[in-house]
């Protein structure tokens, strides 16, 4: 049953591809294919999902027999667990909406067939990693997704920016995929299978090293700190292509591979201690980063790395449930902030500076309430969707006695997060227009308006709905004092609280020249500017160095051509310049026969 | 000059060698040294100008020099042994004396300062008889009293002059002073086989002074003095152009060529003899000679140096030199390396 099931959610999303290899005709009606073949996939996996919550039975299905390498045997299969099952409708949902409202955004592009056949591509190769059960399936997945970001991200490719973001997004992804092949080789040599099953059950408690390099690999697709500065770079891409990459693909993959492989993870302390310690460092930085930015869509670019870091730091504190039902939660509201985003910046001419917006409540009035909802759904305003994984997290690591730095940390990137959200909704939102005079702002468009409010329900409603269905046993169910229990709201209110105090401030006082702390968050930690010139420009010149000065000049030229030729004419010049002095000639003429004779008297 | 006393003093210096060569006394034997010296110091002065003198000046300053050492060696050995026969004296002091003295007088280092410019002090022919007929004397000598000399001294006397003719050349544009350096390198290699095998050293002198009779003919023809003016060649002599390299391949020694037949013959008795560095030495070092001969080559007959129009029909006059011996010689030059196991059994 649910085999087939999840087979009739896969083929009609293919559906839409394979007309176009068969019809590669342009075709006007094109993206409502791609749009009823995901609202068909939708439908059908929700099905699936129901009658899995109702049985809550873990099945796996072995399609086809791939190839056998000497001991190894790679099959096609699936696996149909509780992530696989619940992230596969959230997915398919976020993105339904993300499609239909692209073809609102994308309207005027004249490849728009082709940029959503992408988006579908970019999601069943999502698909394929969430359902996959061995790690050459998902390293398709993943290395799929890796190419369908390249191709999104610089779909404006006459930009130089774009194609830049392009090249920095796919060039982080190459790093972490070393992690990636280097723990596939690990276990071909060590647990001869990449079937999940059979290699969680031949080590309990593995080496450290395949971990380590998993943990790499998920650093590289979820932009964790020091392979981060791809993901706010890539908002150089089209703003559905943001929304889909941040909601429900790619930064999600590398948490998720994360989660998949959990069971090796729980009994290793280093990697925990690992995961926690990178995650909370991630969270903070780029919350920091966040609060400086002026750019919209880049703020909530960095809201989302700082949330990965959130989920992080939930696997760090050993509880993956708990991380995937943020990654669903996260799914609707970062979505829709994205797409609200997109409306704003569409109806403002392709505005994306929050200096030159405002007021913006009294002319787009849907977008911003949906706007305001997803930024409270972020900072986990109570009975939103954030709210109830968010707090969730938060309480668990409060309770939790592992590395308290890592935790306070997080709390203070918690409390961040309200920061720049309110921040947003300040400066976009409230006020006074600060654009130029327009009559283009409009929202009427059910394009438009659909999927945001289908989003926006979600933001409201779906946090309480996923949350009933992760089974009971997966986390503990804490017990706490009030005070630690209101942690988490107190900071995301103290942090609310002090925004819109410095907003305020900030608006009606002249400010002196800028801190170095303001620059710190508003280059980007610096990091980019270091590493993306500073590490280049080192190896490179050692490099040239190393081969026109050492090689070329040195050991090719100068150490035997060019010495030969100085010690043959020093040795000539020295040997055969003589004045034509008779006199001194026998002179020397005198030394030879004295030592000859010396010699053999 | 005279054509009579030219007569005779080239006669005198036929007679001079071949007195030395035949002789089987020692005094007998200084005396056709004397002799010849004596009749070519005026062939060296023919040209009564300052340079001229002036090399035949030093040279009979250094052949008079070495003579007397040569006969100083030979009194003293008539002391000792009481009698005039040419035989390897018994007193290595006494060998010793007599081979510095024949090295100066053939030239080689380190008493070759000489040589260059003698021959540059003096027209061409002059010099080739120079750089040929005048080794053939003190070499016999060497030839027979080589068994009593100290070998040591004699390679160290063949590797300096090998390096000395070597670099020398290298750091030359005149034609002469050139060959001259040339002669220093190859008295080199025959003096380093001379205790091994004595044959192989008069294979040698009789190649060399082939190859460098050819070439001075070949320099003779235009009267050609400087490396410069080799570039005129072409104009006056077109049929040489693919002559020229093979002639001076020869003389550096490049394998199908005459040149490498001694090369080859030295090579194999000195590794015979478990020498194994003299002769990896020597040959590298030689490696220069061929990079100058190859420096002529270039000049000769790789490049057409821009020269103005009216001299470009000089092919089509009659010579006025004519050289009955060039071919047969630039033949014996470059082919004979198939006849080198001839040359080497006797």
């Amino acid at each position: 049953m649910h085999s087939s099931m999840i087979l009739m959610t896969m083929i009609p999303l293919l559906t839409p591809i394979i007309i176009t290899l068969i019809k590669p005709n342009n075709n006007l009606l094109y993206p409502h294919y791609v749009k009823l073949a995901i609202i068909y996939a939708f439908t059908v996996s929700m099905l699936s999902m129901t009658m899995f919550i109702f049985t809550g039975q873990e099945s796996m299905i072995s399609n086809w027999h791939w190839m056998t390498i000497q001991t190894i045997e790679l099959s096609l299969n699936f696996k149909m667990d509780f992530f696989s099952m619940m992230f596969t409708p959230v997915a398919l949902f976020v993105t339904w909406s993300i499609v239909e409202f692209s073809m609102w955004y994308m309207s005027s592009d004249p490849n728009i067939n082709q940029f959503l056949k992408y988006l579908l591509i970019f999601l069943v190769t999502m698909l394929i990693l969430i359902t996959a059960n061995n790690l050459f399936q998902l390293f398709i997945g993943w290395e799929g997704m890796g190419i369908m970001s390249f191709l999104l991200i610089s779909w404006w490719h006459g930009r130089t920016d774009a194609n830049t973001a392009a090249l920095q997004a796919i060039l982080y992804n190459r790093i972490g995929d070393i992690g990636f092949i280097l723990a596939m080789t690990w276990f071909f040599l060590y647990s001869n299978s990449w079937d999940f099953q059979q290699m969680f059950i031949l080590d309990r408690t593995p080496n450290s090293f395949p971990l380590m390099s998993l943990l790499l690999a998920a650093t590289g697709k979820s932009a964790q700190f020091g392979l981060h500065p791809w993901l706010p770079s890539a908002m150089e891409g089209p703003t559905p292509v943001s929304a889909l990459l941040h909601s429900s693909t790619m930064v999600v993959a590398g948490v998720f591979l994360i989660i998949r492989f959990h069971p090796m993870m729980e009994n290793n302390s280093l990697i925990q201690t690992l995961t926690l310690s990178m995650g909370a460092i991630t969270t903070l930085f780029t919350a920091i980063c966040a609060l400086t930015q002026n750019d919209l869509k880049k703020i909530v670019a960095f809201s989302t790395s700082s949330q990965l870091g959130l989920m992080m730091v939930t696997i760090g504190i050993n509880q993956p449930h708990l991380a995937f039902l943020h990654i669903c939660t996260h799914a609707f509201f970062k979505a829709m902030l994205f797409l609200s985003a997109g409306s704003i910046i569409h109806s403002l001419n392709n505005e994306q500076d929050i200096r030159k917006m405002g007021g913006l409540f009294k002319t787009l009035p849907f977008t911003s309430s949906s706007l305001i909802i997803g930024s409270f759904a972020l900072m986990g305003m109570p009975f939103l969707t954030g709210f109830y994984s968010k707090d969730l997290i938060i309480e668990t690591a409060n309770t939790s006695y592992t590395n308290a730095w890592a935790l306070t940390t997080t709390l203070v990137a918690t409390s961040l997060t309200a920061m720049y959200s309110i921040r947003i909704i300040f400066f976009a939102l409230a006020g006074y227009p600060r654009f130029t005079t327009l009559i283009l702002i409009n929202e009427n468009n059910p394009k438009l308006m659909n999927p945001i409010n289908r989003l926006a329900l979600g933001s409201i409603f779906a946090g309480f709905l996923i949350s009933n269905c992760v089974p009971p046993t997966s986390h503990p169910q804490v017990t706490m004092p009030w005070h630690l229990k209101l942690t988490a709201l107190g900071v995301t209110i103290l942090g609310l609280l002090v925004a819109t105090e410095l907003s305020l401030m900030t608006n009606s006082m002249k400010l002196s020249t800028p801190l170095k702390t303001f620059y710190f968050s508003n280059m980007l930690g610096f990091y980019s500017a270091t590493t993306h010139r500073l590490n280049p420009h080192s190896s490179l010149t050692m490099s040239q160095n190393l081969t026109s000065a050492l090689l070329d000049l040195f050991w090719l030229e100068k150490s035997m051509p060019k010495m030969t030729t100085q010690t043959q004419i020093s040795a000539s010049t020295t040997s055969s310049t003589q004045k034509g002095l008779i006199k001194l000639y026998f002179l020397s003429f005198f030394i030879p026969p004295m030592l000859a004779l010396l010699l053999t008297i | 000059m005279n054509p009579l006393a030219h007569l005779i003093i080239s006669l005198t210096i036929l007679t001079g060698t071949t007195i030395t060569i035949l002789s089987s006394h020692w005094f007998l034997a200084w005396m056709g040294l004397e002799l010849n010296m004596l009749a070519i110091v005026p062939i060296l002065a023919k040209n009564t100008n300052p340079r001229s003198t002036e090399a035949s000046t030093k040279y009979f300053l250094i052949q008079a020099t070495a003579s007397m050492i040569l006969l100083m060696a030979i009194f003293l050995n008539n002391l000792t042994s009481g009698q005039w026969t040419i035989n390897p004296p018994h007193n290595q002091t006494l060998s010793t004396m007599m081979l510095i003295a024949l090295v100066m007088k053939m030239g080689m280092a380190p008493l070759h300062f000489w040589l260059p410019e003698v021959t540059q002090g003096t027209p061409l022919i002059p010099a080739m008889i120079v750089l040929t007929w005048q080794k053939l004397a003190p070499l016999s000598i060497m030839f027979q009293i080589f068994p009593s000399t100290n070998t040591s001294i004699i390679l160290m006397i063949s590797i300096l002059s090998i390096m000395a003719g070597s670099w020398g050349g290298l750091n030359q544009t005149q034609l002469r002073k050139i060959l001259a350096y040339s002669s220093i390198t190859h008295m080199g290699w025959m003096m380093a086989v001379l205790y091994y095998d004595p044959n192989i050293t008069i294979l040698t002198l009789i190649i060399y002074i082939f190859l460098t009779i050819s070439t001075f003919m070949i320099f003779y023809l235009n009267s050609n003095m400087t490396t410069l003016s080799l570039s005129h060649t072409w104009n006056k002599l077109t049929w040489m152009m693919p002559m020229v390299p093979l002639m001076m391949m020869s003389l550096g020694g490049l394998p199908p060529l005459t040149g490498f037949s001694p090369k080859w013959a030295i090579m194999q008795e000195l590794t015979k003899n478990n020498n194994l560095i003299i002769p990896l030495t020597m040959a590298m070092l030689t490696l220069m000679n061929l990079y100058f001969y190859m420096r002529l080559t270039y000049s000769i007959s790789m490049t057409m140096f821009p020269t103005s129009n009216n001299t470009k029909i000089n092919w089509q006059l009659k010579h006025t030199k004519p050289m009955p011996l060039l071919p047969p010689l630039m033949t014996l030059s470059t082919l004979m390396l198939p006849l080198t196991p001839l040359m080497l059994t006797n």
